[in-house]
């Protein structure tokens, strides 16, 4: 094993013992096969400019001195392939994303090893002592590090878990985003909200729909707005429509008019209609949180039926924990919970099983009062009711209490510097 | 063709200039800071017009190196640390952002000079205004909502008009003042050195730099909207240095011709005497106070900002250090440390606010060699590399400024030994 900072700058000999040069950068390979980068090549800086020679020529790498194994009129330089890395150019002091970590962290060296005759790029080193190896202070680190922390861990991780940030060059490499899916969305937006503009918007590009729309659920509208910002209308309004339309309200009412009109009249009928709908509603407001996604039943069903129902038509919805019983006119006149329902008989009628006693908000109420309803009654979502009692749309837990517990402290950190 | 149809064009460009201005103006604004104000008021009171014919070259290589910093953020997309973390090395990057380190936290106590001297005025010992004014800007930045903070900083920026109408209204005879912006007149000794460097150290700041670069690299603009962000930094610029032109003016004509030299901020408010009177005082007062408050909790922030980001470390504002204790103790640090110097027994906090200028002139040839390093890397810029003439106006200013520099440190160490040349 061998650090990146401590090879380079070594000499290079030829099979004499006669100085060609020293040891710039290191050339490797991501094949699909291949779990590490493969050293393929080593730069070397001569007298007469770089030379890239293949990693067959060299005798030893993780040596003081780098004999090579032909005379020097004997060598050969390379053409690098269009896929392969260079390890100080396109690696070191780059950002890359610490898949377990969840955050972008820089590179501050490299770990090489030696397996057979191959060598492969194994670790990252995103510590303190990294960066003091690269300032020559690496002996000191150690020894400061060991006297204020003793049996500390190092901020060494191995490759496996880490994926390169797109940069437009480096698309070439194993497509960014693979490890990525398995990740959960917050955990995406995460990572999202440590990276820039470009990158954000490169990276977001990759993902899917699905994906982008879970994603974007779980930042702010602000900052939605600006992941949104250069992506074409298209794509925008097929993401909306991925969205739960309070979340989907709430970005476009980030959005400049102009803009927010055309994206809505790409998306299809009745989702813009309710997002419509919901943006006429104050943001603070139980009409301006609450979705328009929720279950409703007419009173007259049976349990059994009920069921069928909900199997049939009740995917869409944010959550189906609560089950609203309405009347022919939408009047919300009761409520049972899942459990009500499941463990009912199956011919137990709808009005036997609700609740008629209806925890509920109206349209105009706060957030803070919507909050404080939801956990008096200890709920999971509240039903919003207009004027006439009839139900418009469901305000769920977890927007209830974003007002209160931001999603994440890092929304703290000012526009300009995020 | 109706009219409407043949102006939307117009109003579409114009709508996106608008979206694009901001970062150039408003780091033109935070520009006039405490030791700006100082620094222009001395040049004014005890040099009288005979500085004036700096200003358009300032503005001018001002243009220049935002206009520089602005392409390297839009093209790059990156911050101006994070570009030189990842083109020039970690020993680089450690020397420029130590450099940024020391010049911040001396900017900083100049904003805590300003913060001490304005509130000398109305009578306030800075015991007691400088420990509170620390606890309103960390308190600012933890729980501040940016955007408010920086609305009402620019609306009370134009307070600086006040020197805009002060001086047209002591009424300086016009025919000598534009004589003197055109007519270079020089001397050798230290004291006029100082106050040249320190003209160019705090109008072209090394903070400034950093602090554009990453507005617009997060406002994520497109190579597209280069041309607008250029009107942005002109505009930015060239207000900038009106009212730095405009501050001196008023004290020449005001101060340097009573023969008062400026001893504490008490005098410098003379200078806006024929618009204010008796209110003079109060409206220097407040106008350095906004400026300096406003600057000592940006400063923090970006040095806190651009460290982090060189570094990956964590960067997030918090009143709890464990999220991200670098980015914490750097912006705590600062405040702290700013403070806590101006409350040693200080001589002259009019003395306070300009030594930090001063560094920082002698600072920026470092920081601008950077810049113009990056800003020629085909790899970053592509096809928006510099033209030769601007690189050759670049080195000009950078070979100019370290000959002031060395002017500067040959009068200091020597006194009186240039001038016998």
């Amino acid at each position: 094993m061998a650090f990146l900072s401590e090879m380079l700058g070594h000499t290079v000999a030829d099979f004499e013992g006669i100085k060609i040069g020293t040891l710039e950068d290191l050339l490797a390979t991501t094949q699909k096969k291949l779990t590490h980068p493969m050293i393929t090549g080593i730069v070397v800086r001569t007298d007469v400019g770089k030379k890239v020679y293949a990693i067959t020529d060299v005798a030893v790498l993780i040596a003081p001195a780098i004999p090579l194994k032909k005379h020097e009129k004997d060598l050969r330089s390379i053409e690098p392939a269009i896929s392969d890395l260079f390890l100080v150019r396109d690696i070191l002091d780059k950002q890359i994303i610490d898949m377990n970590g969840v955050r972008v962290v820089r590179v501050n060296d490299l770990e090489i090893k030696r397996v057979g005759n191959q060598y492969f790029l194994v670790n990252v080193d995103i510590g303190g002592a990294g960066l003091a190896r690269r300032l020559g202070l690496g002996k000191r680190w150690q020894n400061l590090s060991a006297k204020l922390q003793p049996g500390s861990a190092s901020s060494i991780i191995s490759w496996d878990v880490i994926e390169l940030l797109p940069t437009g060059e480096s698309m070439r490499l194993k497509v960014p985003g693979e490890k990525l899916k398995e990740l959960h969305p917050a955990d995406i937006a995460e990572i999202v909200s440590d990276m820039n503009r470009i990158q954000s918007g490169e990276f977001l590009d990759q993902l899917d729909l699905k994906v982008l729309a879970d994603t974007l659920e779980e930042v702010e509208p602000d900052f939605q707005a600006s992941l949104v910002e250069s992506m074409p209308d298209e794509r925008v309004a097929d993401v909306l429509q991925e969205m739960a339309p309070d979340e989907a309200a709430d970005l476009l009412a980030e959005l400049p008019r102009d803009r927010s009109e055309e994206i809505l009249d790409l998306m299809e009928d009745e989702d813009a209609n309710d997002v419509r709908k919901l943006l006429t509603y104050e943001e603070d407001t139980a009409g301006g949180i609450m979705t328009t996604e929720f279950v409703s039943v007419k009173e007259g069903l049976t349990a059994e039926e009920t069921i069928k129902l909900l199997r049939e038509t009740a995917g869409e919805a944010e959550q189906i924990f609560y089950v609203y019983v309405v009347d022919d006119e939408r009047h919300l006149i009761g409520v049972f919970s899942l459990s009500d329902l499941v463990l009912a008989k199956p011919r137990n009628r709808l009005t036997e099983i609700m609740h008629r006693r209806v925890a509920k908000v109206h349209l105009d109420d706060s957030q803070e009062h919507i909050a404080q309803m939801i956990s008096k009654y200890n709920l999971l979502a509240i039903p919003v009711v207009d004027e006439e009692n009839r139900v418009q749309g469901i305000v769920t837990a977890d927007d209830a209490l974003d007002k209160i517990i931001p999603t994440a402290w890092k929304k703290k950190l000012p526009r300009l510097y995020r | 063709m109706s009219l409407s149809v043949r102006l939307r064009p117009i109003r579409a460009r114009l709508l996106l200039l608008l979206a694009v201005v901001g970062p150039g103006i408003i780091t033109a604004n935070v520009d006039n800071d405490a030791g700006g104000i100082a620094t222009y008021s001395i040049a004014g009171a005890h040099y009288g017009f005979s500085m004036l014919w700096m200003m358009p070259l300032v503005a001018l290589a001002l243009i220049i190196i935002q206009e520089m910093s602005a392409r390297l953020g839009v093209v790059s997309g990156k911050g101006l640390s994070s570009l030189i973390r990842e083109s020039l090395g970690v020993r680089v990057t450690v020397v420029i952002l130590g450099i940024l380190l020391i010049a911040n936290l001396a900017n900083t106590v100049s904003e805590f000079a300003g913060v001490a001297a304005s509130m000398e005025i109305f009578g306030v010992s800075k015991f007691i205004s400088v420990p509170i004014a620390a606890v309103i800007v960390w308190l600012l930045i933890v729980k501040g909502n940016y955007k408010t903070v920086e609305r009402v900083f620019l609306a009370a920026s134009a307070i600086y008009l006040a020197y805009v109408i002060s001086g047209m209204l002591a009424k300086p005879d016009w025919h000598e003042v534009t004589l003197a912006a055109i007519h270079p007149t020089f001397h050798l000794d230290a004291g006029y050195l100082t106050i040249a460097v320190t003209i160019i150290g705090t109008t072209i700041a090394p903070w400034m730099q950093f602090y554009q670069q990453s507005s617009i690299a997060d406002k994520g603009l497109k190579p597209a909207d280069i041309s607008f962000e250029r009107v942005d930094v002109v505009i930015g610029s060239i207000f900038a240095v009106l009212v730095a032109s405009f501050i001196t003016i008023a004290c020449a004509s005001t101060l340097f011709k009573e023969g008062v030299t400026i001893a504490s901020a008490k005098d410098a408010a003379l200078a806006l005497g024929p618009l204010a009177g008796k209110y003079a005082e109060i409206l220097f007062a407040v106008g350095l106070l906004n400026a300096s408050i406003f600057s000592a909790a940006i400063l923090p922030l970006s040095t806190a900002y651009v460290i982090c980001e060189a570094f990956g470390w964590e960067a997030a504002v918090n009143r709890d250090w464990h999220e991200a204790p670098v980015f914490f103790s750097i912006y705590t640090g600062l405040i702290v440390l700013g403070a806590a110097i101006i409350l040693l027994p200080i001589k002259s906090l009019v003395q306070a606010m300009i030594s930090s200028q001063t560094l920082n002139g002698v600072l920026l040839p470092v920081i601008l060699v950077v810049m113009l390093r990056l800003i020629n890397d085909k790899r970053i810029m592509g096809k928006h590399t510099n033209s030769l003439v601007m690189n050759i106006i670049n080195w000009l200013v950078v070979a100019i400024l370290i000959l002031l520099t060395t002017l500067l440190i040959i009068a200091t160490l020597f006194p009186g030994w240039l001038s016998h040349l």
